[in-house]
């Protein structure tokens, strides 16, 4: 890479503050007294950065900083030789700094900041200001802004302790605070098992670490096990798909779903190989730009189309190029340079030197990908429109994959071979037979009445009259069979068409009583001559549909024999299935067919909505309710004279779809797009980056994307943290780009990750503003360790693990987090971690936990998104197309949260109610909270009390035999330690009151324990399992169960 | 610290922000030490304003968002020379460089209101005379014909009318003000959101993000209760668990937390165990609250409303009774009023929206709850006066919203557009403005009510916003 010299004329010597010295900035209490914050005051000599900075930029920046545009009284402070020039600041001499004055004035035309601004210093700040300016006004560059060098160890450091215990144990002997020991091991090895997999430790391990003769030996082992444990990469994944806001639907309007997921298990694979983070950087902005990329790496690259994106009807292009751009750029900087730039889509940064001009030279850097804006009409979800590439295809599937394009290629060709001179004759007399088909009323497809109809649910269908269509109604089954049968009074009946018909009653495009389609997994016809003839299975020779069909599901799978394959239509009104007879039926005036329409099992619920069978008499119908395109027909109708080339067109193309001479091709042809796109179907694709042409991208006046009236923007970074010379000459690419984040010259890229790797073991980042790094940001409550751990992370080679392995086996992370007395009031906030956090288990790691501990928990890794059992009607806002969710089968209930189908627009509610984001926008961190609606997620979520129950079934096998052993063994699961003797008292209590309810509701014990689709234990008895039930559930429902400590 | 600082900060108790609570600086730490600042007795939340900023007006809001964007030309806003001018070319004068949606490329013809207008009570307010009832309470309501906003498309126009942001992630308007105020119930969510679904237009879909708390805490977030299965999600308990079973679990869950709080101080389990307590109390009243079938006749004749039948009328009646039990925000999304195809199918959306907007007005009166709500009735955008076929398409440079309430000055009708319907002329009103009228009235400045996140203070109304003092009592 061609990194010019990164000049930072105005930028300082960075001073690292030493931790404590001040520590009323980090509300560390003075040991005698308890005080209010910033009542304490500095004992040491004051530092720009750590004590001035935080004041001025959250208090005077906003009017007085780097915005020029928004600049008051043209008097800047962010900037020391504008300052004094002014004379705000009169270095010595507070009594004649003007701004000092300003602070200190109660006159209201004088004071600042103005009454009006909600801004207010405390007498401490104002205090500390005037010192400040006494000792001298001097100024530092922001602390983050400077690239980072490796302190030096204190002094005292103990010996054998590593930098990060040496940096903290340093913190607490400057404030006199002493620390917890270290926790006991039950809960040490829970927390560094939920740490590092997000699953509970295994028994046997608890145990084995438990009674270790040698713990610190045991210990590394441990971190050494989970660290090579599968689970570590998808722990490791939540908190970066939240910053990436990886999603499975596209976010506006509809909230189509569309196929990311290779980019979640990407993720979770290169944690889990340790892929370099500097390497993970470059894959992401620019896989596709590396040499020789692998379809790995593109999938990588995947990141650069996470945003949102939107079909809606009547949005523009241009609107909405300019809303990925600044999406793009919002979160690229927020994940690696921990820098929150919204702001700068309108404006120059308030309290940052970041530009609008650097907003837009960022979102220029990204110029090149190949999108769409709108992505309706000709714009829609298409593969090309999408960039999806097919990924991982193996040298075999690439080969088919190309014999199966050059076959479409050649069939295509011959079957435009015969030019229509060469065809007129064929198609005369096939124009001819229609028209008299026509003409006799023989054309279009006949509906016939139903005599009989029962479903194998029990499922009614109820008859309408007027157009002889079915309804089905009451409670929709899981598995469902209609059988159907139709009077056939046509001699012959060629054909059988089965025709869906749009109706309110039902979701999913109207045609289907659940999902977004119906699926129809075999189709068997038979006839009967009469009304008293046994009834003989009738062959089909073929299948089309006039809608199309989902890649995969095409007609033929109706018919082909094999009850795993299945059949469904694309929406859209006037959609059937024609069925062809191999041989014509014939009967008396009384004859009937009856249809067998059988689901498929793969996709429960989604079952055919209203519908109706018509039949024809005339050879190879069009599957079009017309038995011909309409227009075609009305062009046909008309004398030769009068059609119009058009007309002409329409009749020629569709002669050739029907032409007997040409049937063979078009099989041909038929069946290779089939093998294609079942192929195509089998292959993971998704939306990649693709470099084209870049679009000329302006910087927009206050964000106003129809204003084109500002200039160009040229794809650079922030101009205050140098200049990037493209590498090819002309133009910065994603790779250059890529290129500098990681490199050494970048201050914010490894301090940004360590500070948030930081946050996963100690539930706060050193830096608490995780977000930001920046003159906002919160000032590091170990400045020096935060920069040493970056420059350890970028000279390891952005060894991940590393950097886990160093914290992780440190003292400080394994101390208890009960507080040693007295700490707790002086350091409340736990800054200079004299113990460690307790904090609740993220969303997704709730439901992991409680999965684990009753041994429903699928292990398997990766593959498409898992939909877990949701409320009924939950996605009854969604629209184009209304869809009704149907949850998955078998393991895919069970898998891991990580892997939970992503709706953006309506995120699963027990995900949500435990503040796992929507992922519309980046998320640093999230908060945290503790809600009734946690509460009735715990208790009556159908997963949580499935879970309870077949945990409880596990407690009854293997839990051997008395009450007392039960419990040990159910505690040493969910919590990693035995019960007290009161715990174990109140859980008996309830198990036999329990029990005894049971006994005597048999009815209500079965009810239970059949919650969820997992086997019922028939051979335990009932009550026993329901009392069991319930203690399982008080159990999974414990603050302690759900919580890291 | 000055006591009456409003600084969210120093009013925040950690147990409920949480640990990551973006705002907790090293100011809160004077009320951490401090039990006495510690809000929320029983885990009630009491906002983080100690004192208002003013006295409050209102208590609470019950906002009927008329979803997929109303045509003011066909509700509120008479335009007699559209009608004269009905069929001709729409002035470029009115059109140039402006934004338009799905009438891009095509010839722009004014297109005339499709229904009389009527002037109705003694302030002889004109309203479309679709809607007589609410042209019955004419005197009560204040019509604003000089809204606009920025956005054109349903999805980012909601979130801009919800959130008064177009970046998704920022808090709802009821969100902010659980933040800033509490709850008063201890029983409810302070935020319910109600959604009904008309006929006769096109249905656009409505994302949670609408009622989401964003980067406030998750506890501030708006619950939706639905009309299929049970009200509120998980609110049932498991088959073959009864209530007592469920108390009784409860009960021994509270006990075991008791224990571990003895034993670890952790405050965080003493709200977990207030948490579950709201929980059982939920459970159990949120069952008959729903349940409108012991509602007198007269009542149920009066909204239109028939026990479970999901419609606008019911929730109307719901949101009284919600309001009646201390819900702070209420939402009624009334779906449908996306008119590109037919504006004349107003019509339909006026026999479901009509009367049981002007009984809940009547209703809220005769039960001494008119005098601290305020209701809102309007949608995220109005419809171009120019045809799209026999409809309009969307419109944001000037649409119409009612507001009713004791704290609002009822038969007026504030602003004005241009007089062809298109543009807010006369005293525009904003978003902003909107979302800092209905602040003022809870006793709040919006530039006061902030939230520390991404490095800066954010406000529901960014860095814009008047209160639009005119229309207040």
């Amino acid at each position: 890479m061609d990194l010019a010299r990164v000049a930072l004329p105005a930028l300082r010597a960075f001073v690292i503050g030493s931790v404590g010295a001040f520590a009323g900035s980090l509300g560390i209490a003075a040991p005698a007294a308890p005080a209010s914050a910033g009542a304490t005051t500095p004992p040491a000599a004051l530092s720009f950065n750590r004590d001035i900075r935080p004041i001025l930029s959250e208090n005077c920046f906003h009017c007085h900083g780097p915005d020029k545009n928004h600049r008051e009284a043209n008097l800047r402070l962010d900037d020391r030789d504008a300052a004094i020039a002014d004379f705000a600041w009169v270095p010595g001499n507070p009594e004649t700094s003007e701004a000092i004055q300003r602070i200190l004035s109660t006159d209201p035309d004088e004071q600042m900041p103005p009454p009006d601004s909600a801004r207010t210093l405390t007498a401490a700040q104002k205090e500390t200001l005037q010192r400040w300016v006494a000792e001298g006004a001097a100024y530092e560059a922001h602390w983050a802004y400077v690239a980072p060098t490796r302190p030096a160890l204190p002094a005292a450091a103990a010996p054998g302790s590593g930098a990060i215990d040496a940096f903290v144990d340093a913190g607490l002997a400057r404030a006199g605070l002493p620390s917890s020991p270290e926790a006991d091991r039950r809960t040490l090895i829970r927390r560094l098992a939920l740490d590092l997999t997000g699953l509970p430790p295994a028994p046997a391990d608890v145990e084995a670490f438990a009674r270790s003769t040698n713990p610190e030996a045991a210990y590394a082992r441990l971190i050494d096990q989970y660290l090579a444990s599968p689970h570590y990469g998808e722990r490791m994944a939540v908190p970066w798909l939240d910053l990436v806001r990886y999603a499975d639907s596209i976010g506006f309007h509809n909230d189509v779903t569309l196929r990311y997921w290779p980019y979640r298990d990407y993720v979770i694979r290169a944690f889990n190989q340790n892929l370099p983070f500097d390497q993970f950087t470059r894959e992401q902005i620019a896989g596709d730009l590396l040499q020789g990329s692998t379809p790995e790496q593109r999938v990588g690259s995947g990141y650069n189309r996470l945003h949102r994106i939107s079909g809606e009807g009547g949005i523009q292009d241009k609107e909405y190029f300019a809303k990925y751009a600044a999406d793009r750029v919002r979160t690229t900087a927020t994940v690696w340079l921990g820098a929150t730039l919204a702001c700068a889509e309108c404006h120059d940064h308030k309290f940052d030197p970041y530009t609008l001009k650097d907003f837009y030279s960022l979102a220029a850097v990204f110029s090149d990908l190949h999108e769409k804006g709108a992505y309706n009409l000709s714009g829609g979800f298409t593969r090309e429109n999408l960039s999806e590439e097919s990924l991982f295809t193996t040298a075999k599937e690439k080969s088919q994959m190309q014999a199966l394009e050059a076959e479409i290629a050649a069939l295509s060709k011959q079957i435009a071979a015969p030019t229509d001179d060469e065809l007129a004759s064929e198609r005369a007399a096939w124009e001819a037979r229609i028209v008299a088909a026509h003409q006799a009323g023989r054309l279009a497809w006949k509906p016939q009445p139903p005599l009989a109809a029962r479903s194998t649910a029990g499922t009614p269908l109820a008859i309408e009259k007027d157009d002889h269509s079915l309804v089905p109604g009451g409670e929709n089954p899981r598995h469902d069979t209609y059988i159907v049968t139709v009077a056939a009074p046509l001699t012959p009946v060629t054909a059988l068409r089965l025709e869906t018909v749009n109706d309110e009653r039902f979701p999913g495009a109207d045609v289907a009583r659940a999902g977004a389609g119906f699926f129809i997994a075999e189709i068997e016809i038979s006839g009967a001559a009469s009304a008293d003839a046994r009834p003989t299975a009738l062959r089909i020779a073929s299948a089309s549909a006039n809608l199309g069909s989902e890649a995969g599901f095409d007609p033929s799978k109706a018919i082909d024999g094999d009850l795993t394959t299945a059949a469904t239509l694309n929406r859209g009104s006037g959609g059937g299935f024609a069925f062809y007879l191999a041989e014509p039926f014939t009967g008396g005036p009384d004859a009937r067919l009856t249809v067998r329409i059988r689901h498929s099992q793969a996709h429960p619920y989604q079952h055919l909505g209203r519908f109706r069978i018509a039949l024809h008499d005339q050879p190879n119908p069009d599957p079009n309710p017309t038995g011909i395109p309409r227009r075609t027909l009305d062009a046909m109708l008309k004398p030769a004279a009068d059609r119009t080339d058009e007309d002409k067109r329409r009749i020629a193309f569709d002669f050739r779809a029907n032409a007997a001479s040409l049937k063979p091709l078009r099989d041909r042809l038929n069946a290779a797009r089939i093998a294609r796109d079942d192929l195509y179907q089998r292959l993971p694709s998704m939306p990649v980056s693709r470099s084209v042409e870049p679009r000329p991208l302006r910087v927009l006046p206050r964000g106003n994307w129809m204003d084109d009236s500002g200039p160009l923007a040229e794809a650079a970074i922030p101009e205050f943290l140098g200049k990037l010379t493209a590498s090819d000459g002309k133009r910065v690419s994603r790779l250059d780009f890529a290129e500098w984040l990681v490199s050494p010259q970048n201050p914010l890229t490894a301090r940004t990750f360590v500070n948030r790797l930081w946050r996963l073991y100690f539930g706060e980042g050193l830096t608490r503003t995780v977000e930001d790094l920046g003159s906002q940001g919160d000032w590091p409550s170990h400045p020096e360790l935060l920069d040493w751990l970056a420059v350890e992370f970028r000279e390891s080679g952005w060894d991940v693990k590393h950097v886990v392995r160093l914290i992780v086996s440190s003292r400080a992370y394994r101390r208890s987090s009960v507080p040693p007395p007295g700490v707790e009031e002086r350091d409340p906030l736990n800054r200079l971690l004299a113990r460690q956090s307790r904090f609740r288990l993220d969303a997704e790691f709730i439901r992991d936990n409680a999965l684990a501990v009753s041994g429903l928990l699928s292990p398997r890794l990766g593959g498409p998104s898992a939909k877990p059992y949701q409320p009924k009607g939950y996605y009854a806002p969604l629209n184009f197309p209304r869809r009704e969710y149907v949850a998955d089968t078998g393991d895919q209930l069970y898998r891991r949260g990580v892997y939970t189908h992503w709706q953006r627009t309506l995120l699963h509610p027990s995900l949500m109610a435990f503040d796992a984001p929507a992922r519309d926008e980046c998320t640093t961190h999230r908060s945290t909270s503790n809600t009734p609606l946690q509460a009735l997620v715990l208790l009556n979520d159908p997963t949580y009390v499935e879970a309870a129950r077949v945990f409880a079934e596990r407690i009854l096998r293997r839990g051997g035999w008395t009450f007392e052993a039960r419990l040990d063994w159910a505690f040493a699961r969910a919590v990693a330690r035995p019960p007290t003797a009161e715990e174990a008292h109140l859980l008996r209590q309830l198990f036999e009151q329990q029990r005894a309810r049971y006994r005597a509701d048999p009815a209500g014990a079965r009810a239970l324990v059949s919650t969820g689709e997992s086997p019922v234990a028939a051979d335990l008895p009932e009550a026993e399992l329901a009392a069991w039930t319930a203690v399982s559930r008080a159990l999974l429902n414990l603050h302690e169960t759900v919580t890291r400590s | 610290m000055h006591p009456s600082s409003l600084s969210p900060e120093a009013l925040t108790r950690r147990a409920f922000l949480g640990r990551s609570a973006a705002g907790l600086g090293s100011l809160a730490l004077g009320s951490l030490l401090n039990p006495a600042l510690f809000a929320g007795d029983n885990g009630r939340w009491k906002g983080v304003l100690d004192q208002l900023h003013h006295p409050a007006r209102i208590k609470r809001v019950i906002y009927l968002y008329q979803a997929g964007g109303p045509s003011h030309l066909e509700t509120f806003d008479p335009k007699p020379k559209l009608a004269a001018m009905h069929g001709s070319a729409m002035p470029e004068s009115f059109t140039r460089g402006q934004q338009i949606a799905q009438l891009q490329g095509t010839e722009l013809k004014c297109y005339g209101p499709q229904f009389a207008f009527q002037r109705y009570g003694k302030s002889g307010q004109e309203i479309c005379s679709l809607f007589p009832e609410i042209g019955s309470v004419a005197d009560d309501i204040c019509i604003i014909r000089s809204m606009y906003t920025e956005q054109i498309n349903h999805d980012p126009a909601h979130t801009f009318m919800n959130t008064g942001s177009i970046i998704a992630g920022r808090p709802s308007m009821g969100s902010w003000l659980l933040y800033g105020l509490g709850t008063e119930t201890e029983e409810l969510p302070g935020f319910i959101v109600l959604m009904s679904q008309g006929r006769g237009g096109q249905m656009q879909p409505i994302a949670a993000r609408q009622w989401h708390s964003g980067f406030l805490p998750s506890r501030f977030q708006g619950v939706k209760f639905q009309s299929i299965g049970d009200p509120v999600q998980y609110m049932q308990p498991p088959a073959g668990v009864t209530s007592a079973d469920q108390e009784e679990i409860i009960d021994v869950v509270n006990q075991l937390n008791r224990r571990q709080h003895d034993a670890v101080a952790d405050p965080e389990i003493a709200t977990r165990i207030n948490q579950y307590e709201m929980a059982f109390r939920m459970q159990t009243s949120v069952p008959g609250l729903m349940d409108l079938s012991k509602e007198p006749t007269r009542t149920l004749e009066a909204y239109g409303a028939r026990p479970g039948d999901g419609s606008f009328a019911s929730n109307c009646l719901l949101a009284r009774r919600l309001a009646e039990r201390g819900v702070r925000f209420i939402q009624l999304y009334h779906r449908d009023w996306d008119h590109h195809d037919d504006v004349a199918h107003v019509k339909y959306k006026a026999e479901e929206v009509d009367r049981p907007t002007a009984a809940l007005i009547r209703d809220l009166k005769q039960r001494g709850l008119w005098d601290d709500t305020l209701i809102v009735w309007g949608g995220e955008f109005g419809r171009t006066p120019m045809a799209q076929g026999k409809g309009r398409d969307h419109h944001i440079k000037g649409f119409s919203i009612m507001l009713a309430g004791g704290a609002i000055r009822g038969g007026m009708s504030y602003g004005s557009t241009d007089e062809l319907g298109y543009a807010a002329v006369d005293k525009p009103v904003s978003v902003h403005d909107l979302h800092a009228t209905m602040l003022h009235l809870f006793g709040v400045d919006h530039t006061r009510l902030l939230y520390r996140y991404q490095g800066r203070q954010f406000r529901l109304t960014d860095v814009f916003g008047n209160v639009v003092k005119p229309i207040l009592t």
